[in-house]
């Protein structure tokens, strides 16, 4: 038995989200119970059904989740609320 | 309400020339279709039995999904026969003897185990995709607009059949065993499907009923010899030359769709509890 982890589409242009997973014995039958588990009220228009043994997982923590500070990476990286409020000041605004 | 009037029950009997003069043959339709829905019918609530004890929970989920969709079918069948009829879905659905129903002997055995429900549903299926195969070239527009989708449905059923029949022989030992063993005894009544009825002459000739049943019956042996043979699965007809097959078994189908099982009156006793209980409610 293996584990499928399927995805779905709820209307054309939409992405494809994780719905969750079957146990299966083979592909064909892991398609049919996709089929039942996630779209048996017709609630999607596609699903992808993946084993997944063909995942690649990435969780190491050096990778994802490095020591050092990164916060310049993000665009709220750098605080500018002190300068906007001294700016203001300086302009005479309230 | 004792003992329900059904008005199909009329198209058992002869009688004399129509009242009014009738461009479809009513009678016989009413007759046919009743044949349809019924083993839809049957078949969901055998198959309904497995819910919460299948071998494993996806397949659970799955069986019972199928069973409701034969549920389902079944309503839209009773529906187009109720307007043809003049009574109401649940009324013939529910409100009738057991006696009453038309399914075929196949849908008279109880569940029993899960290689005979893989086998009895096998059967089953392949034989109602040939039929609905013809009956979509009905000329009965309601039933063949209806059938239509069903058949996109049905689809789905015999692929995931198939793909059980031949996990099951290709398992060999006490899978392959069982399933022999089950579809050795299913196959004579797996026949009945296609058991001729009175009236079947004025279908043809309205074509309402595109080809005779036996006809059809020999279409879906030639479409399933070539995928149970192969599994070493239990096939016991002999080619009698131009396509044709015999079944090696004595055969009945005088009663195929009549006087039914005492394990049907069990599940009839089930599938009716409700209804009975308070005949004529509004749900």
């Amino acid at each position: 038995m293996d584990v499928y982890e399927v995805f779905r589409q709820e209307r054309e242009g939409e992405p494809m989200r994780h719905a969750g997973n079957v146990l299966a014995p083979d592909r064909e039958l892991a398609t049919h119970y996709a089929r039942e588990f996630y779209s048996r009220r017709q609630e999607s228009i596609r699903l992808w059904v993946v084993p997944r043994a063909a995942i690649e997982q990435v969780d190491d923590p050096d990778l994802l989740q490095p020591p050092l500070d990164r916060s310049f990476k993000k665009p709220t990286g750098y605080v500018i609320k002190d300068k906007l409020d001294a700016a203001r000041v300086r302009g005479g605004l309230p | 309400m004792m003992s329900p009037e059904f008005e199909v029950r009329g198209a058992r009997m002869k009688t004399g020339t129509p009242r009014t003069p009738n461009p479809e043959p009513r009678t016989a339709l009413a007759e046919l279709l009743l044949t349809l829905a019924d083993d839809e019918f049957v078949l969901g609530f055998w198959d309904s039995e497995w819910t919460g004890i299948a071998p494993m929970l996806e397949e659970d989920v799955a069986f019972s999904s199928l069973a409701q969709d034969e549920i389902g079918h079944a309503r839209v069948l009773y529906e187009i026969l109720a307007e043809l009829t003049h009574d109401t879905a649940d009324h013939i659905a529910y409100g009738r003897q057991p006696e009453e129903y038309r399914h075929a002997r196949l849908l008279d055995h109880s569940r029993t185990d899960w290689a005979f429900s893989i086998a009895r549903r096998f059967l089953y299926d392949t034989a109602d995709a040939t039929r609905l195969t013809v009956l979509a070239n009905s000329s009965y527009a309601p039933l063949a607009g209806i059938v239509g989708k069903i058949r996109r449905e049905e689809t789905y059923h015999r692929m995931h059949m198939e793909a059980w029949v031949k996990r099951l022989a290709e398992a060999g030992g006490e899978a392959h065993q069982r399933l022999s063993v089950a579809l050795e005894t299913l196959w004579p009544d797996a026949l009945t499907i296609f058991t001729p009825f009175d009236g079947e002459e004025e279908l043809l000739n309205a074509g309402i009923l595109p080809e005779p049943l036996m006809a059809i019956q020999q279409r879906w042996l030639g479409e399933i010899a070539s995928f149970l043979q192969p599994l070493g699965l239990p096939f016991p007809f002999r080619e009698a030359g131009g396509g044709r097959y015999t079944p090696t078994f004595p055969i009945t189908m005088d009663s195929g769709r009549i006087r039914h099982s005492d394990d049907f009156r069990w599940l009839w006793n089930e599938f009716t509890m409700v209804y009975r209980a308070e005949p004529g409610a509004e749900w």
